[in-house]
């Protein structure tokens, strides 16, 4: 799980600078709105991005609870985490 | 705020008609999102949410340049543009006889062609294979005008009736011819991209404008007024790429238009002595629905004052510099207006800027 916050965050980098011609750092404590400035286009193709590198759909009530940087990257993490298969995890 | 109008309202240029024509190719928006799918998942996992955003937009289809089947084989910046100089030639030539006729003149009555575009180049420029097709004089004056994007079916009004002040008794066409279909980037899956290609559409308008001393009707140009918002070069345009125009558009447009279009508006309109109460006709480009949003509750319009443009974008999407035109012919042809009546039309374009074009009926 770390490990995948960890990709996410790094993912989230490459995004923003690549994608969304942001220049400054960015750190798991930035606001989204505030700090990195998205609107709702550069939201959606942070959104898209994600999905598209770790496999996952994030929705419109996963958005309700992210406000950070840190929440972004952790519910991707939670939503590769659910999309694996259970194996093992049931005696 | 100066006191008295910059523009003299005395030589006032008309708007004697406008023609508008679209390309035979209609598709519904759920035809162009079944054609993008297949091109959409090479890259992207979660297609749902690329099919959102084009229904978003509110459009419900567009006309095209070409048959649908016929775009994926356009692979070079050449055979999109060689298409883009046919189509264009073919369409602001169907557009510039309608107006004409409309206006009871011929092409010999046309002492200046502005041609303005930001989807196709040509050298010659397509005003020049129109004097060649249509038989305009050989000292018609031509200026063709690339890159103002959306903004230009009001800034060429504007331009057009700059150049009408000071020789008033000529004739001047503006021909604003628009094929977006032909600038997507099939191989750009980036979601502005994938926007554009759900909102853009194809089509083209002429407005035929006479001289203050010209035998015309139709309302009168009073005054424009140019806005442009410094530092926002990446708001929207073209990345010039080997495959041609790849679209740069941010969501900051509907921010800009919330921002600045009252003040802009006002500033405007007192320079005339008139506030928006007193405008009863707007004629807004149809950007997109939140541009549209933008413009309704920064000007706090009435509920309708913008019922052309959306049903405009509902029926053919944002035909970027024609779109303003099109609303334009819409409100000519309605008999709403009364003699005294003022309209303001209106469009924002890459730079990023505002042009606003004062009539009166």
């Amino acid at each position: 799980m770390a490990d995948i916050v960890t990709e996410a965050m790094a993912e989230i980098r490459r995004i923003a600078r690549e994608e969304l011609e942001f220049e400054g750092a960015v750190e798991p404590a930035h606001d989204l709105l505030r700090d990195l400035h998205l609107d709702s286009l550069g939201l959606t193709v942070l959104a898209v991005g994600l999905e598209n590198r770790f496999r996952v759909m994030l929705s419109e009530e996963d958005a309700q609870g992210v406000r950070t940087v840190d929440d972004l990257a952790r519910l991707v993490a939670a939503r590769v985490a659910a999309a694996k298969p259970d194996v093992g995890a049931h005696p | 705020m100066p006191s008295t109008p910059r523009h003299d309202p005395a030589p006032s240029p008309s708007l004697s008609a406008v023609g508008r024509a679209l390309p035979a190719h209609y598709a519904s928006q759920e035809q162009l999102i079944a054609a993008l799918r297949d091109l959409w998942a090479t890259k992207h996992f979660n297609l749902e949410r690329l099919e959102d955003l084009h229904r978003n937009v509110q459009v419900g289809g567009r006309h095209l340049a070409l048959p649908l089947e016929e775009y994926p084989a356009l692979a070079t910046f050449q055979q999109r543009n060689d298409a883009w100089i046919r189509v264009a030639t073919e369409l602001s030539e169907t557009v510039a006889r309608q107006a004409l006729e409309r206006a009871g003149l011929t092409p010999k009555d046309v002492d200046h062609v502005f041609f303005v575009t930001v989807t196709g180049i040509a050298t010659p420029s397509v005003d020049a294979r129109l004097v060649n097709r249509m038989g305009f004089r050989d000292d018609v004056k031509r200026t063709p005008i690339f890159g103002l994007g959306c903004v230009a079916g009001a800034a060429g009004l504007a331009r057009a009736s700059d150049y009408l002040r000071a020789f008033p008794k000529q004739t001047a066409l503006l021909i604003a011819t628009e094929l977006c279909s032909l600038t997507l980037q099939r191989e750009d899956l980036s979601i502005p991209n994938i926007i554009a290609s759900g909102l853009f559409g194809d089509g083209a308008a002429c407005v035929v404008l006479r001289g203050a001393e010209a035998q015309a009707t139709g309302p009168r140009v009073v005054g424009s007024r140019s806005v442009f918002y410094p530092d926002t070069e990446r708001v929207m345009g073209w990345d010039v790429v080997d495959t041609g125009f790849k679209v740069v558009l941010s969501a900051k447009v509907p921010q800009l238009v919330k921002e600045h279009i009252r003040g802009n508006v006002d500033g405007f309109l007192a320079e005339h002595g008139l506030t928006r109460k007193d405008v009863r006709h707007w004629v807004a480009h149809t950007g997109g629905p939140k541009v549209l949003e933008g413009f309704e509750s920064a000007l706090e319009l009435e509920p309708g004052a913008l019922e052309r443009s959306w049903k405009s974008l509902k029926q053919v999407g944002n035909l970027s510099s024609a779109s303003v035109l099109f609303v334009l012919a819409e409100t000519l042809e309605e008999a709403g207006a009364q003699p005294g009546d003022w309209g303001v039309v209106m469009a924002m374009g890459p730079g990023f800027c505002a042009e606003m074009v004062l009539v009166r009926w």
